[in-house]
């Protein structure tokens, strides 16, 4: 009986994913019975495409990274792909799946340097930022009343507790050297496309992680100074 | 031969990575096609950016992530963001590939081919059906750039798109450089495919330019439809045989690499439409020596 096209569309895939057929480490094994009569040396050339295509993704979201991962980065990729196939054509997506791949192996191998995580999670803070800000405002579904101030963390800011100050190495730095291990919170917002990062107190950073929602200004009335100040950076929307 | 003279709208597949610079040169182009999908994925400002475009210069509707191919039901939710943004757009038509991209728990991103059979033309006629009873601008399939064949393809791909568009009443975006890139990887006569035809079915076009790749196992090099680089000339030749038979709405340079290259891209536009003048004199001399038999 033939077999279902999805099964065999499935089959396809799993090898065009696999590193068997992107870095042609299969050799000559036989193909899968479903796969059987295709043109292996094609389908190496498609699975190569398209991984290409998928990292170009991934390189974009995190350019530093990726310079930073030096001779290792091969190796990782290889590891990337096996780990995590494609699961959406998105950049973000695949980016995140870089991301926590990244961190699940951090865990059981120290990274190298060690500020590596810190940058990973800020190039992806920022591409998360520039995705999440620079918009229409959201519309406000909570019901209308009386207009009491009030006040929550800006849609789109992401907030990352960094345990190096690595700032210098976003701002054009090309060595590590100004690169200090303190515990660093950090604010990333987008203005206009360009991601902008802010070291904030840990107070500061605490009170912003707490205001997924709207807040009333008048439960924190010593803090106007503060507020007016996290509004003009963009970190923080009033309304009144 | 054609059935009307009118020209083709020329224009370039939307690129946020060359927004300013689409902006600042709206005046050079007829049309821009928009790829929903960059509107799906897109950022907030992104979108903002494509939606302002609306009212200032004619948009078509472009696809590439509804994997229709896959042998499943359509994906509804997908489909449903694309009807919001066609109708959003006023795109006059909507197009995606015949091809599939995706299955459960994976997506390649990358538009892979379909066995040429009966069965699976039919399957796909159906689901064209589903998707107008959703979109009511008309739908065109493009033609994609196969890396590969199904051993059990028993219909050719102008046999497969006939048989398709007959049945579901698409029209076809006739992509020439995937046409070219096909017949020079698979080896079929392009010019046959444009003849074997029907006048007038083709609607809208894609130009592009590739390169060539080699690989282990490759027997020569492989042409890619990297959309990084000039049209090759060939595939003048081939939009020119095309505009003899049909009469598309608007042709659209597609370019994704290398956009800094301006230069390449207004050039290419330049030839495309040296290329709709030349059919144009000669539609329009044929037309007057009919007239005056």
């Amino acid at each position: 009986m033939a077999k279902r096209l999805l099964d065999r569309q499935i089959r396809l895939l799993e090898y065009l994913t696999s590193g068997g057929a992107i870095f042609g480490d299969d050799g000559n094994a036989p193909l899968d019975a479903d796969l059987q009569g295709i043109d292996r040396a094609r389908l190496r050339l498609e699975a190569r495409f398209s991984h290409e295509k998928r990292m170009e993704k991934i390189a974009a979201v995190f350019p530093r990274t990726f310079d930073l991962l030096g001779a290792e980065r091969g190796a990782i990729v290889r590891g990337f792909v096996e780990a995590c196939p494609p699961l959406d054509i998105g950049r973000m997506e695949n980016a995140r799946q870089f991301n926590d791949f990244l961190t699940a192996r951090w865990r059981v191998q120290r990274p190298t340097p060690p500020y590596l995580p810190d940058v990973a999670a800020c190039e992806l803070a920022c591409a998360q930022a520039r995705i999440e800000s620079d918009g229409e405002p959201e519309i406000d579904a909570s019901p209308a009343g009386p207009a009491a101030p009030r006040f929550r963390r800006k849609p789109g800011v992401v907030l990352v507790r960094a345990s190096f100050d690595i700032r210098m190495l976003f701002e054009g730095a090309r060595d590590d050297a100004a690169v200090i291990k303190r515990d660093t919170p950090l604010a990333i917002a987008s203005r206009d496309g360009a991601p902008q990062i802010f070291e904030l107190a840990p107070e500061v950073f605490d009170l912003l992680a707490a205001l997924d929602g709207w807040a009333a200004v008048d439960s924190l009335p010593e803090t106007d100074g503060l507020i007016a100040e996290l509004v003009d950076a963009g970190l923080l929307e009033l309304q009144h | 031969m054609a059935q009307r003279s009118a020209a083709p709208a020329v224009g370039i597949g939307y690129r946020a990575g060359i927004r300013d610079w689409t902006r600042a040169h709206l005046d050079r182009f007829d049309v821009l096609e928009v790829t929903v999908d960059h509107c799906i994925h897109g950022d907030r400002a992104q979108r903002a950016a494509i939606f302002d475009l609306v009212g200032r210069i004619p948009l078509t509707a472009h696809g590439i992530g509804l994997s229709i191919g896959t042998d499943m039901p359509l994906d509804l939710a997908y489909l449903d963001q694309a009807a919001r943004l066609v109708e959003r757009l006023d795109a006059p038509a909507y197009s995606e590939h015949l091809a599939f991209t995706r299955v459960p728990g994976r997506d390649l991103g990358n538009l892979l081919p379909l066995p040429k059979t009966e069965a699976v033309a039919e399957a796909i006629v159906a689901k064209v059906r589903a998707l107008r009873s959703r979109i009511p601008v008309p739908f065109l399939f493009e033609n994609i750039a196969s890396v590969f064949e199904w051993p059990e393809s028993n219909l050719s791909d102008v046999e497969f798109f006939n048989l398709i568009c007959a049945e579901s009443g698409a029209g076809i975006l006739l992509d020439i450089e995937n046409l070219y890139l096909n017949a020079a990887n698979h080896g079929f006569d392009p010019f046959e495919f444009l003849d074997s035809l029907p006048p007038g079915l083709v609607k809208q076009v894609h130009m592009a330019g590739g390169m060539a790749v080699t690989g282990d196992g490759l027997p020569r090099p492989f042409l890619a439809d990297s959309h990084s680089h000039p049209a090759p000339a060939v595939t003048l030749d081939l939009l020119a045989y095309a505009l003899a038979r049909h009469a598309p709405a608007a042709i659209v340079l597609e370019r994704d690499d290398r956009l800094d290259a301006a230069d390449e891209i207004l050039g290419d536009l330049e030839r495309i439409r040296a290329c709709v003048d030349a059919w144009l004199k000669e539609a329009h001399g044929e037309a007057a020596v009919g007239s005056a038999d």
